[in-house]
This record gives C-alpha cells, sequence and structure tokens, in this order.
C-alpha cells in the first residue's frame, strides 16, 4: 500500500495560482518576483535530485553509502549554518561539524535500534529520512545558537571585557550571553511541541498516513521524533558554542575580531 | 611593578605608541593627564590582556601579560572603566555574584555597610537595576566594588567624574590613603592637590 502517485501534469497545474501570485506581487510594488522564482526553481531541482539519489541509496542500500551520504549531508548543513551566522566557514567548520555529529549519530542509533528496533542500523528507509529531519530542525536552533551568542558579545564587548576583569573567570562571564542566545534557540522547539496537533499536523506524520501508515503508528512515529529533534537541538547548540570557543576568542579571552564575515 | 619598555602598538592604521616607556613602582600614585585619543585607556587594556601590543614588552611583578599569567594578573587588578561597564541585572544580586566568584580579605558585614554609608549609597539602591542608576551611583557602585575586592592594583578610568564636590573631596582623600599601586586617568584637578600623586603628562 503506498500513496497515489502523482501525474507529472497534475503537479505542475500547481503553478497555475503563481498567475495570481505574481499579478499581485506587481500591482502592490513587492519586489519579490525574482527571489520566489529562484526559489521555486531551487525547491524543484533539489527535490528531483533528493528523488533519484534516494532511489539509488534505497536500491543498492550500503550501510558504507548511506552513512557517506549522511556525512555529505552534515557537511552541508554545516557549511549552511556557519554562513547564515555571519561567521566564517574556515574557522568554525570542525567545531560545528562535530557538534552536529556527536549528537546526531547518537540519537539516530538510539532511534533505529532502542525505539524503532530495527535489524540494519542503516537501513536507508529509515536513516536518511529521520537524519534529514533532524538535520533540518538543528540547522535553525543552531544559527540562532551561533549568531545570538557571538553577535550579543561582540555588541556587549565592553561590558564583557569588564566582567572578565572583575570575575577573572571566563565562564562566568560569558554565561550571561550563553544562556540568553541558548534559550532564544531551543524555545520555539518546547513551544512547538506544547502546540502540536492542535494547530498543526506535523509533516511527516501527513507523509506517513499518506503512505498507507494508520494514524496511531503515525502518531507514535511523531512523538518518537520529537523526542529526538528536542534531544538533537539541546546538545549540537550547546556543543556548538562550546567547540567553538577556542576559535571565536584569542587566549587571553578576547573575542577574535576577525570571526565574522564582513559585510560590504 | 608595572613596566612598559620601548612599547609599539598601531590600531586601525594610527600610530597608539610609539617607544613608549612607563613605569609604576609598587605603592605609586600616578596620575595620567592628556587629551582624548591619546591612548591613556589603552594602557589599561594592554595590563589587562584586552589589547596586545604589536612590539615591545609589558610586565607586571616581571610577569609578562600573556596566557600563562594573565589570571594571576587579572586577580592583583581592579579596573574601573570610564562608563563603569557592569552588566545589567539587580545591583544586590550583581554584588553577590561578584562576592561568589572572589576571595575577599575583609569579608566583615559591618565593613560592607561602613563602606555603603562612606560612599552614600541607600540600601534601597541595592534592589535597582544597574540600568536604572544615575551616572554618579554608578560611579560609586564601581569604587564600592573596588574597595570591596581590595586587590592591590587600582587602574581608575575617570573614577571621580558624575560625583559632586563634597564627595569628590572624601573619595581622592580616601583613595589616595590607600596602600595601593594605582594609576589614574582624570581631568578632575582634584587629585592634583595632593602631594600624593605623581603627575605624567602625556601630549
Amino acid at each position: 500500500m503506498g500513496a497515489q502517485d502523482l501525474n507529472l501534469l497534475s503537479l505542475m497545474s500547481l503553478f497555475i495560482f503563481l498567475i495570481p501570485v505574481f499579478y499581485i506581487n506587481r500591482r502592490l510594488r513587492l519586489t519579490i518576483n525574482k527571489t520566489m522564482l529562484t526559489s521555486i526553481a531551487r525547491m524543484c531541482i533539489q527535490l528531483s535530485f533528493v528523488g533519484v539519489y534516494l532511489e539509488f541509496l534505497f536500491k543498492f542500500n550500503s550501510p558504507v553509502l548511506n552513512t557517506v551520504y549522511l556525512l555529505i549531508m552534515i557537511s552541508i548543513a554545516c557549511q549552511s549554518i556557519i554562513r547564515s551566522s555571519n561567521l566564517k566557514v574556515r574557522l568554525f567548520f570542525m567545531p560545528v561539524f562535530f557538534s552536529l555529529l556527536i549528537p546526531f549519530t547518537i540519537i539516530l542509533i538510539f532511534f533505529n535500534a532502542v525505539v524503532v528496533r530495527i535489524d540494519n542500523l542503516f537501513e536507508a528507509k529509515y536513516l536518511i529520512p529521520i537524519g534529514g529531519m533532524l538535520l533540518g530542525n538543528c540547522l535553525r536552533s543552531i544559527i540562532i545558537g551561533l549568531n545570538n551568542f557571538y553577535s550579543g558579545i561582540k555588541k556587549d564587548e565592553k561590558v564583557y571585557l569588564y566582567s572578565i576583569s572583575i570575575f577573572n573567570s571566563r565562564i562566568q562571564a560569558l554565561k550571561p550571553y550563553f544562556k540568553e542566545s541558548f534559550l532564544a534557540a531551543i524555545t520555539p522547539t518546547i513551544a512547538s511541541m506544547a502546540t502540536i496537533g492542535l494547530v498543526s499536523l506535523p509533516g511527516m506524520m501527513t507523509g506517513q498516513i499518506l503512505g498507507g501508515s494508520i494514524p496511531m503508528v503515525a502518531i507514535k512515529y511523531q512523538i518518537a521524533i520529537m523526542f529526538s529533534i528536542f534531544y538533537t537541538e539541546y546538545f549540537s547548540t550547546m556543543l556548538s558554542v562550546l567547540f567553538s570557543l577556542k576559535v571565536g576568542f584569542n587566549e587571553l579571552d578576547v573575542l577574535n575580531q576577525n570571526i565574522f564575515i564582513s559585510k560590504g | 611593578m608595572i613596566k612598559f619598555e620601548s612599547v609599539y602598538l598601531i590600531r586601525n592604521n594610527k600610530e597608539i605608541f610609539s617607544n613608549l616607556n612607563f613605569s609604576v613602582q609598587k605603592n605609586e600614585k600616578v596620575l595620567i593627564q592628556g587629551k582624548s585619543g591619546i591612548g591613556k585607556t589603552t594602557l589599561f587594556k594592554l595590563l589587562l590582556g584586552f589589547e596586545i601590543i604589536d612590539k615591545g614588552r609589558v610586565s607586571f611583578n616581571d610577569l609578562d601579560i600573556g596566557k600563562e599569567h594573565i589570571k594571576n594578573i587579572r586577580s592583583q587588578i581592579f579596573y574601573l572603566s570610564q562608563d563603569i561597564d557592569l552588566k545589567d541585572g539587580r545591583v544586590s544580586d550583581l554584588l553577590d555574584e561578584i562576592l561568589e566568584h572572589n576571595v575577599l580579605k575583609n569579608q566583615d558585614k559591618g565593613h560592607f555597610t561602613d563602606l555603603l554609608n562612606f560612599l552614600d549609597l541607600s540600601d534601597k539602591l541595592l534592589d535597582q537595576t544597574i540600568k536604572e542608576l544615575s551616572g554618579g551611583e554608578r560611579q560609586r557602585i564601581g569604587l564600592l566594588i573596588c574597595f570591596l575586592l581590595d586587590r592591590p592594583v587600582w587602574l581608575l578610568d575617570e573614577p571621580t567624574s558624575a560625583l559632586d564636590d563634597i564627595m569628590k573631596k572624601k573619595i581622592v582623600d580616601y583613595i589616595l590613603d590607600q596602600e595601593k599601586t594605582i594609576i589614574l586617568i582624570s581631568h578632575d584637578n582634584v587629585w592634583k592637590k595632593n602631594n600624593a600623586v605623581k603627575i605624567e603628562r602625556w601630549l
């Protein structure tokens, strides 16, 4: 059993609604037509490629290939996180990579081995979609975490340095900035756990139901996934700040000014 | 105790120090005067390791300012910045936090109350947040922390600029009476009236 296949032409029919959108954008002089088109094109192309990869990965279902694919996904996520945080990829790649990899691996293996109890931990059908969901959600929280942390200290540098001089402890001086950025990063997920099901039905559940699962099974998966997302986000955000301290600050605890992407 | 030897520092293509030689003996009180932008505050930042020199040597008790000794050095210096850059929050919480992370020689509750009275700070003020304080109140809270921590070296950047004349006089006398090594930046003439101060004029 599976969802009914979509005819390519009927899928394309969704483009029809772009006509009024374009018209209204033009009348209201919202200059987003170009950006919108690029985004739509990227979505279609990227997802088509993923469709092709996934067919390929599912066919071979090789643990090595699946792992390599996930590592590539993590690397891409890493770059995107660092760029969106206005930080230099060259400096932050390693710390962010490991802060994603560690919690991600632990949670993913736990999910497959203990929660779903599949025999082949590297089964493409579970590993890749679940991995993708975890990564996609971590992206947002690490960006908020790193960005708030470093830009917070940069904006507030005098106060930060003054704390260093008074407490003579880097941890004590960093604490308020860490606290603020970490809370900003994980609060949205906590809030969304509180309203899930009331307001929105999550995409994964919808997909599973369309794919033929009974609602109870889909819901159990959804609960498991929400836990996993929350844990991965929590630890990867925390680790990304901790692991990056070494590149973020010089050995005298002063913020390195060369870590930011210069705008201009 | 504090030595700057042939120090060079360039920031944003501007020469701040070129061949600066300057030293302060133990328990000496030095007042630095000179127009703004000449690097007076930068001098303090170098001692605290917040800025790093391009060439030369800066030492504290013969220890180089660097990774190895920075914790030791910072633990001996109290710095009062011009704007008293305390992080926001309730004054009493901040004081608790400071006392929690520093070992005080004089932990007597009476000593604390005496200092509050001396600085004309009311108990009510301790319940306010740093942001709510006026410039003068902030300056006095900064001095309170300075006197409480009782570190051997004080770097004071315009410590009396927001105080009234009576308070100024009181505080100048108190500070200069301490057995501390003190470097001062101030435009207040009241410091000069006291012979305890060595004046260093930077042009």
